[in-house]
């Protein structure tokens, strides 16, 4: 079964085309990410309005690329949400417009549903597992028994664990994206720096409000004394304290549930700070762990492609009235 | 010949589909909301009352703007992956134009701000005053025509697709992949942007 699935939700136009769930036939990702570093972070109007801009492209480039015909494809899928409204819009109305002309079914995916099963495209995934999902939007452990089936353990009660990297990032004056190259620095440096561990309790929930007001307090602090901060050991003693509590609670919840699986999901799972102190972790404890390559960390079709096969099998298709929806649930 | 003409551009949707010269399906409300899961079940019953499947259909006519940016995207991507995936010939069209079209004017939409999206219409729909993005004034050609309140009077629209059609029949197609939104107005973020810039 050939899926053509389209992901819009946020900065990313991408057109990917997944055989059952697993065999990536093509995709194709267009980036806006050096217009909105313009701006300092993406601006929602000017994403929907390159998103409308780009789509039918990409859809033909990504049929290209496959040298397939829009006739083989068996059923589109698409993001639904969450994610930002005008710019899930544009995907969700040409996946529609799509399964309407060829009569094909149109498969709704849950963003985090995509990210989640980004894995399956390292390794078929074998349940029952834990789901660490990092992104700019989300930290949240996730248990699942088989095929999409969420039970949520815990999850950010503030900023996501992306949110808090990217505001860092700002305060000691890192450009945006500002995740990535705190990552990078923080190799650079040491940990000189006395932040706090944040929410360092028995609860799976995390918090990086905290965390992120004592950095922005340090700094302030330092440079009105008049000292400048270290960028690199700051960078350093932050992304310590964000690792260690986002390995502490994952590693709590596999013993908790028996579980020797474990899946990191969403843009943050490219830091390699968290790669690698969960791959020693996992080793430690004898967990199986799959953490998707590089180019699947970030927004892509492919993973709504890959999760829409395992949610058609169970039978989930929209109708032509599928909706956009900024905030939703994962189910 | 079959046509299509799809306008979400202001809160009145219109989905119509024209054969041979005479209106075979048209769907004309303003209720203003929920254009995003509103339009495929209208277009759905649009061909399936008109005996037609979308690849029959030989033009699209589509509103590219001015108006809700939102409401002309959801029309926009429709009319464009349409006219892409099946190789159909595709005509953008002015929401003002379509405004007017039963009524000879300047139709408006509040742009808020005391702005407005503006475009006068002769009788034989000639754009004799440009659609533009400005500050409301009084030397447009009354009557003012909208689908929104003003503290004027204003005529409410009424929309001839078939005229429209007629004048634009023999218009040249554009590629659909690089058919975009006229939305006659910069982003917020970019007219700051560009105000820095020039400072």
């Amino acid at each position: 079964m050939y899926i053509l699935a389209i992901e819009s939700s946020c900065d990313e136009t991408s057109v990917s085309i997944i055989k059952d769930g697993q065999e990536e036939i093509s995709t194709v990702i267009l980036s806006q990410m050096d217009t909105h570093a313009n701006y300092g972070g993406v601006v929602p109007e000017i994403a929907s309005r390159m998103h409308v801009e780009n789509i039918t492209l990409v859809i033909d480039e990504a049929l290209k690329k496959a040298n397939m015909k829009m006739t083989d494809i068996d059923a589109f899928a698409v993001t639904y949400g969450p994610g930002l409204i005008g710019s899930l819009l544009v995907g969700l109305m040409a996946a529609k417009t799509l399964a309407f002309i060829y009569n094909k079914p149109l498969i709704p995916v849950h963003h985090i549903a995509g990210h989640i099963y980004a894995n399956n495209l390292v390794k078929r995934l074998e349940f029952p597992l834990i789901a660490l999902v990092v992104s700019g939007g989300h930290t949240e452990l996730i248990y699942m028994k088989e095929d999409y089936s969420f039970e949520k353990l815990g999850s950010t009660l503030d900023d996501a664990v992306g949110e808090a990297y990217d505001k860092v990032a700002r305060v000691i004056n890192v450009p945006y994206p500002g995740g990535p190259l705190v990552d990078k620095l923080a190799f650079d440096g040491k940990d000189t720096y006395d932040l706090p561990v944040p929410l360092n309790d028995d609860s799976y929930n995390f918090s990086f409000s905290g965390l992120k007001s004592a950095v922005i307090n340090l700094a302030h602090n330092e440079r009105q004394k008049g000292n400048e901060i270290n960028v690199a050991n700051m960078a350093c003693s932050f992304q310590n304290r964000v690792v260690y509590i986002l390995v502490k609670k994952t590693m709590k919840a596999l013993k908790d549930y028996n579980v020797k699986n474990l899946i990191v999901a969403g843009g943050v799972a490219a830091n390699k700070g968290l790669r690698e102190a969960l791959t020693k972790a996992c080793n430690d404890e004898s967990v199986n762990l799959i953490i998707p390559s590089l180019k699947y960390c970030t927004d892509n079709a492919a993973m709504i492609g890959v999760a829409a096969y395992y949610a058609y099998k169970l039978g989930r298709v929209a109708g032509l009235d599928l909706n956009a929806k900024a905030v939703t649930t994962l189910e | 010949m079959k046509y299509l003409f799809i306008d979400s551009a202001t809160t009145n949707l219109v989905v119509a589909i024209i054969k041979d010269g005479k209106i075979s399906y048209i769907y004309n409300k303003n209720e203003g909301h929920d254009t995003s899961g509103k339009m495929m079940p209208i277009l759905a019953e649009a061909f399936s009352s008109s005996c037609l499947a979308p690849k029959d259909i030989d033009k699209i006519f589509v509103v590219t703007g001015p108006g809700s940016f939102t409401g002309i995207r959801v029309g926009l991507t429709v009319a464009k992956t349409m006219a892409y995936a099946l190789n159909i010939p595709i005509v953008p069209i002015s929401s003002l134009e379509v405004m007017a079209s039963g009524l000879p004017g300047t139709a408006l939409i509040n742009a808020r701000r005391g702005y407005v999206f503006a475009g006068s219409y002769d009788k034989n729909l000639n754009n004799i005053y440009p659609d533009s993005y400005m500050f409301m004034s009084d030397s447009l050609e009354k009557p003012y025509i909208s689908y929104d309140n003003f503290d004027f009077t204003v005529e409410k629209p009424i929309v001839d697709v078939l005229k429209i059609i007629k004048k634009h029949e023999n218009d040249l197609a554009v590629n659909p992949h690089t058919l975009k939104p006229n939305y006659l107005k910069l982003t917020e973020a970019e007219e700051r942007f560009y105000d820095k810039a020039d400072r």
